[in-house]
């Protein structure tokens, strides 16, 4: 039953959110609506304290063990106390529960967003920049046929991203518009198809218990 | 081989001094940008613009600009703009955005007609998950998915929301993110209500969206810095001058970092040929 159980669930619950589209009739849709707009975020609601307990758990496990890096765990959880505070308690601008204000600075989810989310997400993402930099002259080689065609196209897009380069060759963007729309463009669907067959398969696999790995493999 | 911290070094100063001593640049627009930005321009009155803030911090230097040309772009045309987000750090971005262009317009405005207002000439919707509760609920009532918008207040009492009731009454949706929530747009809010959707997002993930526009499911794309720097081009090539224009200057950095790869590329395979003729 263990098993049998959530299977039966997934089955009935994938039946239900593929029926709503095919059958438009009220009840069908009414039906679609109320899950989607009650229960997926019941259910939701759900998944976050699964997510916030599996954090704190591997985090703890590796303090306690001492595995490599665990002196950062500690950061994560600290972080994640001191935040989830902050805003259970302090609210948005810092006028909730607790006044969470020292004179004319503000201690709240704001002066965190601010002040630690965005330098921080900024500062990994600029990163990128030199990491690319440092690629694109160790590897970036004409080895062989394939190589050049790629070097070609990659200069054409790079160059006409470069304002006064498309100034002065005019062409430029529209070769590399079309290198976008068509080229590529072709690739990329056959890779979409490709991936949404996949998707398809697995699907159907795991609506109709095949694929068990979500079960923990059972 | 060129040590890598030499690399580094040059990059940064390649990038710094043009981000704070920018040239002068004028982006030429491209079809993509164009089609979105008349799609907009000529939009009926009565339909609203969406725009979906769905980007977070690390990807705010390349996509803020666009959501802020964007607004701009409404303002000045007096479309109603509905603004949302998908991700939850995509919050203060939005709001960000919001302040900045509401305060230009207002500051330059001398009657309350000229003023923008909030609940009549825009609406911050705020966050809901999972996303595919607002991706298909707006299609039925966008006051149901958001019941009280970011600031507290009932959307049902809001004007703007007793016109705009659901993706029927909305023009366009833009996303602007750095991951694939344009596409979720198409999947869920195009093929099941027929909504137009545009999309901006980084020029990494430019290769992913182009089948999207050639299929005719994306009405225009903004790609990256560029395609931000290339609105604002028409921006102010309708409407005239505005405050900043931040794509735009910060394209004088990118500028000169492409120039930058291209010519470390072009070393390395000098180096690399170099090398191989000697073996």
């Amino acid at each position: 039953m263990k098993v049998r159980f959530p299977l039966i669930l997934c089955l009935l619950m994938g039946i239900i959110g593929m029926v709503a589209y095919y059958i438009p009739h009220r009840i069908v849709q009414n039906f679609d609506n109320e899950l989607r707009n009650t229960a997926l975020r019941i259910i939701f609601a759900f998944s976050l304290v699964l997510g916030v307990g599996s954090i704190i758990r591997h985090h703890w496990e590796k303090i306690k063990r001492k595995r490599e890096f665990w002196e950062y765990s500690y950061v994560t959880l600290i972080s994640l106390f001191l935040t989830a505070f902050i805003g259970l308690f302090g609210g948005i601008d810092g006028k909730g529960l607790i006044k969470m204000q020292i004179g004319k600075f503000s201690f709240d989810i704001h002066t965190i967003y601010v002040n630690m989310a965005i330098p921080l997400g900024a500062t990994m993402f600029s990163l990128l920049a030199y990491f690319m930099a440092s690629a694109a002259y160790r590897a970036f080689r004409a080895r062989n046929f394939e190589a050049i065609l790629l070097l070609i196209a990659a200069f054409i897009v790079m160059l006409a991203s470069v304002p006064p380069v498309a100034r002065l060759i005019p062409k430029l963007p529209y070769i590399s518009e079309w290198i976008l729309d068509v080229p590529n463009t072709a690739a990329k669907r056959g890779m979409l198809f490709g991936i949404t067959l996949g998707v398809l398969s697995t699907s159907l696999k795991i609506l109709l218990g095949i694929e068990r790995g979500w079960l923990g493999g059972k | 081989m060129v040590s890598r911290r030499i690399i580094y070094l040059i990059l940064t100063l390649v990038i710094l001094i043009p981000l704070l001593r920018p040239f002068k640049l004028k982006p030429l627009p491209m079809k993509p940008v164009e089609n979105l930005f008349y799609y907009i321009n000529n939009m009926p009155k009565d339909k609203a613009l969406l725009i979906s803030v769905d980007y977070s911090p690390d990807t705010e230097a390349e996509l803020h600009p666009m959501t802020i040309a964007l607004l701009k772009h409404a303002f000045y045309k007096r479309i109603k703009v509905g603004v949302l987000t998908l991700t939850l750090l995509g919050l203060g971005l939005a709001e960000d955005a919001l302040r900045t262009v509401v305060k230009e317009f207002n500051e330059r405005a001398k009657t309350r007609e000229d003023s923008i207002i909030y609940g009549r000439d825009y609406v911050f919707l705020g966050w809901q998950t999972p996303p595919l509760v607002p991706l298909l609920g707006m299609g039925e009532s966008i006051t149901k998915v958001f019941p009280v918008d970011y600031y507290g207040n009932r959307t049902d009492t809001l004007p703007l929301l007793q016109q705009i009731k659901n993706y029927r009454d909305v023009g366009i949706v833009v996303s602007i993110s750095g991951s694939a929530i344009p596409m979720w747009y198409v999947t869920y809010a195009q093929t099941t209500f027929g909504v137009k959707v545009g999309a901006g997002f980084t020029a990494v993930s430019a290769a992913d969206y182009y089948p999207y526009l050639n299929s005719g499911q994306l009405t225009g794309l903004l790609a990256g810095m560029r395609g931000g720097a290339e609105y604002e081009e028409l921006v102010e090539k309708h409407f005239g001058k505005t405050k900043r224009r931040k794509a735009t200057e910060a394209m004088s950095s990118q500028t000169t970092a492409h120039i930058m790869i291209i010519i470390l590329i072009i070393i390395g395979n000098i180096i690399y040929f170099k090398q191989r003729r000697r073996k």
